[in-house]
């Protein structure tokens, strides 16, 4: 209108890079995460089941120590206990997963979300990874926090594991990668879903509902199928004792992979085909 | 002013270069057609009014200039470019859609951060946003803890966060105070000073002939018309003048005769199309002729919008469009 005035940049920004797209996302998503009560609420009771569970389980064990037989000792797991807590926190983390793709639905920031990265792809793997940053940090620490506290419970009966023994870091590492994985799918069943009751109830079918059933299923068909349950998959990867109804560590880490990747393929395209 | 006849082809814009084109748009959501071949362009350094009744499908299209939901037919572009090839949008188009839209949990600062953050804007926008909506003491509140009217303001905020050459607001002087409403008014009419290109919708047609320059009217879906506001005016408030006479045939004969397009509006009632309340006075003086009653009936705008929608939006496809003046 008036030529007076300072016009508004006439100037053509060369476009930003898909990469930059993906950081910005990222730290955006980030602020995001850190700035809500429901984050911390989260990742705390995370923590606690993970170390809390795992030292009850353990030190219940070792009060029932000399009641065992030989035979129940040589086949005892010192990291079974110490990671039964991951039972449970995989749950509080996949509750969080949900909410960091449904609470932008139930809030309606998800316009604001979209407007601001139309590339959908590409924000929905940066709060895929940042969300993984998050578990992987809070996953580790809880994962060692849980293996020494255990052992040290264990150590009076010098049935303790020291972290240099073979196959333990893999073990505890494998905890907080099936942590971060399950916490993927998470996101990517919020992102299916966008509904925080609906996305958590098949979550936890999946996780809590389905191994029973299937255990259901008449022989073999039931341990040959429990193997592959993102549960089963994700407890092969953090055990240091080879049980013949789990896959081995790799194979675990494989099959859950499988399904976070399968999750991820039909969130994008269910991301970028919808309305928002 | 121009009334779209009935294949949708959108007038003028009336101002300097189109911005915003929406071409042949239409969404459909299920059997509801909610834009129905919509053709339009807003222009900038202008305040365009996108006026329609609820429903009318204002926040649908709008919806489509920002990518939100896709077109089942036509296309919309910002600056030529679909939005969704734009890289950190919020650079090129600030849009408030829904106010309520924010993290009840988060503060006003907090989630204008998270939307600068993902289009790489520096931090410190965000204070001057606020500052320039007037929530700077606001920052550290929840939003869940705003008022309405404080809401509106950080939505805004969110929209200029980009200093943007482009502009939609849906609706934003809902829940806004008297106060309110004129910031409002004045801040779109100073953006659009500044040679942006602002589009903001509402159903209120005396809010837009406050605010806007330029009007796009829809109904159902369609465009019914566009033009600029005083063109609006000129048309609604056309040369209607209302006389009561005992001798009203003869009064009709004269006035006739002198060119104006007469009407009898009951035993004694007359309505005068094309000729101003003064000279019918001079002519039925100089005839001789009794007036007991003489008065320009003005439309308003609001009576030329209703009447505009109305029509257009009770009866579909068999009654012809009136035929405006030309833009």
């Amino acid at each position: 209108m008036s030529q007076t005035l300072a016009p508004v940049r006439a100037t053509a920004r060369p476009p930003a890079s898909l990469r930059r797209v993906f950081a910005a996302a990222a730290r955006s998503e980030w602020i995001k995460l850190r700035t809500v009560r429901s984050t911390i609420w989260a990742l705390v009771l995370t923590v606690v089941f993970a170390i809390g569970l795992g030292a009850l389980f353990t030190a219940i064990e070792v009060s029932r120590w000399d009641h065992q037989t030989l035979t129940g000792l040589n086949r005892f797991d010192p990291l079974l206990y110490s990671f039964a807590g991951l039972n449970l926190a995989q749950l509080s983390i996949g509750v969080l997963g949900v909410l960091v793709m449904t609470s932008e639905y139930s809030t309606r920031t998800i316009k604001l979300t979209l407007g601001a990265t139309p590339q959908r792809s590409v924000l929905l793997a940066a709060k895929v990874a940042t969300f993984s940053a998050v578990v992987a940090v809070v996953g580790l620490a809880s994962c060692f926090a849980a293996f020494w506290v255990c052992q040290a419970l264990l150590a009076p009966k010098h049935a303790g594991l020291s972290i240099s023994d073979p196959g333990v870091l893999r073990a505890v590492i494998g905890g907080a990668v099936h942590l971060m994985l399950v916490g993927a799918i998470a996101v990517g069943l919020g992102a299916l879903i966008r509904r925080t009751a609906g996305a958590v109830a098949v979550l936890f079918a999946v996780l809590l509902v389905l191994p029973g059933l299937v255990t259901l299923l008449p022989a073999p068909w039931n341990n040959d199928i429990t193997k592959y349950l993102p549960n089963s998959a994700g407890a092969a990867m953090s055990a240091v004792v080879r049980f013949p109804n789990l896959l081995s560590p790799a194979g675990g880490l494989i099959v859950l992979c499988a399904y976070t990747a399968a999750t991820m393929i039909l969130a994008a395209v269910a991301l970028t085909r919808r309305d928002a | 002013m121009t009334v779209i006849s009935a294949d949708g082809q959108a007038g003028g814009s009336g101002g300097s270069r189109p911005v915003i084109e929406v071409r042949h748009l239409t969404k459909r959501y299920g059997p509801i057609l909610a834009v129905d071949d919509l053709s339009f362009t807003v222009a900038a350094g202008q305040v365009t009014g996108f006026l329609g009744p609820n429903g009318s499908g204002k926040s649908t299209t709008m919806r489509m200039i920002v990518g939100l939901d896709a077109p089942t037919a036509g296309q919309v572009t910002v600056d030529g470019q679909s939005y969704g090839q734009l890289r950190f949008p919020l650079r090129d188009v600030g849009a408030l859609l829904d106010a309520g839209a924010v993290h009840p949990g988060r503060t006003a600062r907090d989630h204008l951060a998270w939307l600068a953050a993902s289009n790489q804007i520096p931090s410190g926008r965000v204070d001057e946003v606020l500052g320039i909506v007037g929530l700077a003491g606001a920052a550290r509140r929840r939003a869940g803890e705003l008022s309405l009217g404080m809401g509106q303001r950080l939505g805004i905020a969110a929209a200029l966060l980009g200093d943007p050459p482009v502009l939609i607001f849906d609706e934003p002087v809902n829940g806004l105070d008297p106060e309110g409403i004129l910031w409002v008014r004045k801040l779109l009419q100073s953006l659009a000073a500044e040679g942006r290109t602002v589009l903001v919708s509402s159903h209120l047609m005396s809010e837009m002939a406050l605010t806007a320059d330029h009007l796009i009217i829809i109904g159902r879906g369609r465009l019914l018309a566009t033009g600029t506001v005083a063109e609006f005016i000129e048309r609604s408030e056309g040369h209607h003048v209302h006389a009561q006479s005992p001798d009203a045939a003869a009064l009709a004969g004269l006035l006739r005769q002198k060119g104006a397009i007469v009407t009898a509006d009951g035993t004694e009632g007359l309505s005068v199309t094309g000729m101003e309340s003064r000279d019918v006075g001079i002519i039925a003086a100089q005839a001789g002729l009794t007036l007991y009653e003489l008065a320009t009936q003005r439309a308003s705008l609001e009576d030329a919008f209703m009447e505009l929608t109305h029509e257009h939006g009770e009866y579909r496809a068999p009654t012809p469009a009136p035929q405006g003046t030309p833009a």
